[in-house]
């Protein structure tokens, strides 16, 4: 997933303390405690800050679909906030396609959310003054762009999302999922490169949230943005994502592939979310293969085994075997071998 | 060690609130014992005061003087386009007046405003009254867009800087506690005479509404929708204009609508001044010439201009619907067409008399409803004096005579009130209720001695222990030194008059308006019956309340008590019943499951979580009660009121100006304390 081109996003020690002055309590909290951010955070609360979101770092490649899971409170929202420069991180570095955007002054930052960012929010942020072309063509109209132009533009991205013929409604006459396709459209029409989500389903009922899920990871499919997708929903990261990132406090306890976190939770917290999860539809047979050399010869009773496959449906072409079987590659070639007792072994783990 | 005997210990040991009381007991006890020895515990001596009010003007004064070149040239400024105003006004037709009106109604709100504006505007032609009513519109034409421009600049401004909006915020406070009247006097020497001073006095009491309420549109617009508008790559200059003024767009025409309601009820006020032949200046003649007929006419033309512009402003605020502009154009050919039409025989609309019989007649019914009926009325007003505002005013002990109870006060009627004063606050502490037990002292103490007789010593002390209890130390502190203010300053008698008067009318609304709120909660067929008639007094200018008042009862405190009554009692019964009905259905669901009857619930549920809505309903019935005792002074009250008109009429800027600090202090204070309470009931339900 990583490679050697720059990281379309990067986060190095990025601190959100709220208070006034809180940038110097910070360092003097970070001195004091010889950096030790757990020590400095509760030096801050002690010292009335809220410190929301505390030393993290990570990185998002090009085209990665990035999932930041956490509760409510946990900092989640703010640490979003502060890669897109709705606040300015108290202290460290973010980079947005190698630049910092800390240190980006006011214009800069203008130029870079009509041109590179695009975000949507929970509660949808639409302009209740405007209609649905509207406010889809409204980022391109603070850019001085002709109307007619514009509305061209928005016609694409509103036909992208599926709202075509809804184009002179009024957001109050919308459904909860109609008014999110505009959230999702407006944040294209500037062919962003990088995307902010945040929580764009969690306002949606079950069924519209699934479908609306769907449709995301179709549009992605064929859009390949950066994504920051915020979520307190762990199905829905599970679902999405390529890497999540799990928040608790203001800290990332965790951060992995959808199997990494269900197979092996860094914490009890982690454990503790994952508990509820089908283990066997998230997690891959890759995940539990042992690669190497001395992989057997494809038997005649070979279950066809794929890396690719989910736990569960492998554990159903191996019930009753009771030897490692080999595992293929896309192209069918036997790459490893995995033994079903740690299939079921696998599903198991973490239920004590 | 502290023993149980320690009088600091029990002290100690009681609640704030029976603590606070204690003291104010202990205080007005003490004054009372001492008076006969040290006499200027009861009135503040006359050599003590500093004259406040004769610095406050020279320095006034000065400062008037020396702008007042600037003031006159921006007040011929403005005579430019109020003139304009009004020779535009005048020259249109009538019909063609008429029609724009109801053109405008029609695109504002369909055909009930278009038909509200037809009925209203003919009413004004028929009553004869047009010219006078055009004018009073040209000023508020005038004043209105000059207040909305201020007052959204400066609601801008605070939403843009957030360190100036603490500031900004207080600054509303004053301007809106401030009484109308004593705007004038300052304005007056500034501008001269004439009606700029009603158009610039207007728009400054028309801004802080507009002012409030575009801080609070932009203030409630989601921050998902201002962070919509950043990430969407707008500058702050578009995020504002483009989204968050249009966001915020329903907040914004409340505070036009109460910016207009302001505007015209500041003009038709500014008309004492005179000098412009307007319908408030119609209103004051008739009334000192007794024309009750005619000047109830002319109030009516006021309320109907009220209504048409409260509704029709308040159908921007509400009405979503676009209605079709053909007819707006429609209406408007229409009624050129009938001007050109029947151009040479347009009658002049002062030859509208269609209604001046009607005034005559129901003038001529008044006076012999009023003579027919002269003793009862007389009956009432006295009874209420003598048994009820006197006593409060200058207590039992003077007002009860021979003329007016029919016996004398003596000293034992006196020992006999106190003792069974005394002997009620014991049962009550006994059975556990101290601070309700001191209360009834308190309350008796005042009775005896009258409001204006306080001791001040007891009254710094009431004040602050209350404002102690409300909103702690601070408070307590501020509410001190502000009432010393008034007090070093010589204002200490006519504050008093002021508190006393304003304090019956609250008192009065508090129980009338509470009953008729608890009323309207629990039955909704009283609550439409009383909900238009709220409604209507609290769109009809402050002023027009004088005419029926003074109909009936002639000039005096009777009348004053009355017009205030009329006028506060509104915020009082809409709080309770809106605190009232909107109980959490799943708390009276609880409570009916447990078997709680009707009565219980209104009383263990309902009440205490309304508590803090009520309290607000009070609070805003105490600064209308202060707003309305400055209009009052017209039809005889007397304390700071008068002292704020009569400054008016001898153009003494140092006593207005502190008269109306006076009064604007006592209003901040009732305010602040009444919040208090209201905030820690909020806080104590976890609201």
């Amino acid at each position: 997933m990583t490679d050697a081109k720059t990281p379309a996003i990067t986060c190095r020690n990025v601190w959100q303390v709220f208070g006034s002055g809180a940038k110097q309590a910070l360092s003097t909290a970070l001195s004091g405690s010889g950096n030790d951010p757990q020590g400095a955070a509760d030096q801050l609360l002690k010292g009335g800050f809220i410190p929301a979101v505390q030393d993290v770092s990570f990185d998002v490649a090009e085209g990665e679909l990035f999932v930041i899971m956490g509760l409510s409170g946990s900092g989640k929202s703010t640490l979003i906030r502060a890669i897109s420069r709705l606040l300015q991180a108290t202290a460290g570095e973010i980079r947005i396609e190698g630049e910092d955007i800390v240190a980006a002054g006011k214009q800069r930052m203008i130029e870079l959310r009509r041109n590179t960012l695009g975000m949507v929010f929970q509660h949808f942020g639409l302009f209740p003054h405007m209609t649905v072309a509207e406010n889809v063509a409204y980022p391109l109209r603070v850019q001085g762009i002709g109307r007619s132009q514009r509305m061209a533009k928005a016609q694409e991205v509103i036909d992208l999302v599926g709202l075509g013929g809804r184009e002179e409604n009024f957001p109050r006459e919308l459904s909860g999922g109609q008014r999110q396709r505009v959230g999702i459209a407006r944040s294209l029409v500037t062919d962003c490169k990088v995307w902010f989500l945040d929580e764009p389903f969690s306002a949606l009922d079950p069924l519209i949230r699934r479908q609306l899920q769907d449709e995301f990871l179709q549009i992605q499919a064929k859009l390949k943005t950066t994504i920051v997708f915020i979520t307190h929903d762990i199905n829905e990261a599970l679902k999405l994502a390529d890497r999540i990132a799990i928040m608790r406090d203001g800290r990332i306890v965790q951060i992995g592939t959808p199997a990494d976190i269900v197979l092996r939770p860094a914490d009890d917290y982690v454990r503790e979310f994952s508990k509820d999860v089908a283990k066997g539809q998230h997690a891959h047979v890759r995940s539990v293969m042992q690669s190497g050399p001395d992989a057997p010869v494809a038997g005649p009773d070979d279950p066809g085994l794929k890396t690719g496959m989910t736990l569960d449906a492998a554990l159903a072409r191996c019930m009753s075997l009771y030897e490692p079987v080999p595992v293929h590659d896309d192209s069918g070639a036997i790459v490893g071998t995995v033994h079903p007792a740690d299939l079921a072994a696998a599903l198991q783990a973490d239920e004590t | 060690m502290t023993t149980r005997s320690d009088p600091v210990a029990i002290f100690r040991h009681q609640t704030p609130g029976a603590q606070a009381a204690l003291l104010t007991v202990l205080v007005g006890a003490l004054c009372l014992a001492l008076e006969p020895v040290a006499p200027w515990l009861g009135a503040w001596p006359t050599a003590w005061t500093l004259p406040a009010t004769d610095w406050v003007g020279t320095v006034t004064e000065a400062v008037l003087q020396a702008i007042k070149p600037v003031a006159r040239w921006f007040s011929r400024l403005l005579s430019y386009p109020m003139n304009g105003a009004d020779w535009l006004l005048n020259i249109t037709p009538w019909p063609i007046v008429l029609g724009v009106t109801t053109a405008v109604g029609w695109l504002l709100g369909g055909v009930p405003m278009a038909l509200l504006g037809f009925l209203g505007l003919s009413f004004v032609l028929a009553s004869g009254y047009w010219s006078e009513s055009m004018n009073t519109l040209a000023l508020v034409a005038v004043s209105v867009p000059v207040a909305l421009v201020v007052g959204g600049a400066i609601g801008i401004l605070a939403n843009e800087v957030p360190r100036i909006k603490t500031a900004v915020d207080a600054v509303l406070d004053v301007m809106q506690t401030v009484p109308t009247f004593a705007y004038l006097t300052p304005l007056l020497l500034l501008f001269g005479f004439g009606p700029v001073v009603g158009l610039i006095a207007s728009a400054i009491y028309a801004a802080p509404p507009m002012a409030r309420n575009v801080i609070l549109g932009l203030e409630r617009v989601d921050p998902d929708i201002k962070e919509a508008a950043i990430m969407s790559g707008g500058t702050r200059w578009q995020q504002l204009f483009q989204v968050e003024l249009p966001s915020a767009s329903t907040q914004i025409m409340v505070g036009v609508n109460q910016s207009l309601m302001a505007a015209l009820s500041m003009v038709i006020i500014a008309a004492v001044i005179g000098g412009f032949d307007d319908i408030g200046w119609e209103v004051l003649l008739t009334m000192r010439k007794a024309q009750f007929g005619q000047s109830l006419l002319a109030g009516l033309v006021i309320v109907v201009f009220a209504v048409v512009i409260d509704r029709m402003s308040g159908a921007m605020a509400t009405e979503r619907k676009k209605h079709d502009t053909r007819v707006f154009y429609g209406l408007l050919l229409v009624s050129v067409a009938v001007t050109l039409l029947f151009w040479a025989r347009l009658p002049n609309p002062a030859e509208f008399t269609a209604l001046a019989p009607v005034a005559d007649h129901v003038d001529q019914a008044l006076t012999t409803f009023t003579v027919a009926n002269g003793a009862t009325l007389d009956a009432i007003k006295n009874g209420a004096m003598f048994y009820g505002l006197l006593p409060l005013r200058i207590g039992l002990d003077q007002a009860v005579l021979p003329f007016t109870w029919g016996f004398a006060w003596t000293a034992g009627m006196s020992a006999a009130l106190f003792a069974a004063g005394a002997g009620l606050c014991l049962v009550l502490a006994w059975r556990g209720r101290l601070t309700s037990g001191l209360m009834v002292m308190i309350g008796v103490g005042v009775l005896e001695t009258g409001i204006t007789n306080l001791p001040w010593p007891f009254v710094l002390t009431g004040a602050g222990a209350l404002a102690w209890v409300a909103g702690g130390r601070r408070l307590a502190l501020t509410v001190l030194v502000l009432l010393s203010t008034i007090l070093v300053s010589g204002l200490w008698d006519r504050a008093l008059l002021s508190l006393y008067l304003s304090g019956a009318s609250v008192f009065a609304c508090t129980v009338v308006g509470g009953a008729t709120g608890v009323l309207c909660a629990v039955s909704p067929l009283a609550w439409r019956v009383v909900r238009p008639i709220c409604d209507m007094l609290q769109t009809i200018p402050l002023f027009v309340f004088l005419i029926p008042v003074l109909m009936f009862f002639q000039i005096g405190e009777f009348s004053a008590f009355l017009a205030i009554c009329a006028y506060a009692i509104v915020p009082m019964i809409r709080y309770t019943r809106h605190g009232l009905v909107s109980t959490p259905p799943d708390l009276i669901e609880a409570a009916t499951a447990t078997g709680a009857t009707p009565w219980q619930i209104m009383r263990d549920v309902r009440t205490p979580y309304a508590a803090p809505t009520i309290l607000l309903g009070l609070n805003q019935t105490i600064l209308y009660g202060f707003a309305m005792l400055v209009i009052a002074a017209l039809i005889g009250t007397t304390g700071l009121g008068q002292s704020i008109y009569l400054a008016l009429g001898q153009a003494d800027v140092g006593l207005g100006l502190s008269a109306g600090a006076a009064m604007a202090i006592l209003a901040l204070i009732a305010d602040r304390i009444v919040q208090g309470f209201a905030e820690e009931r909020r806080q104590a339900l976890g609201l």
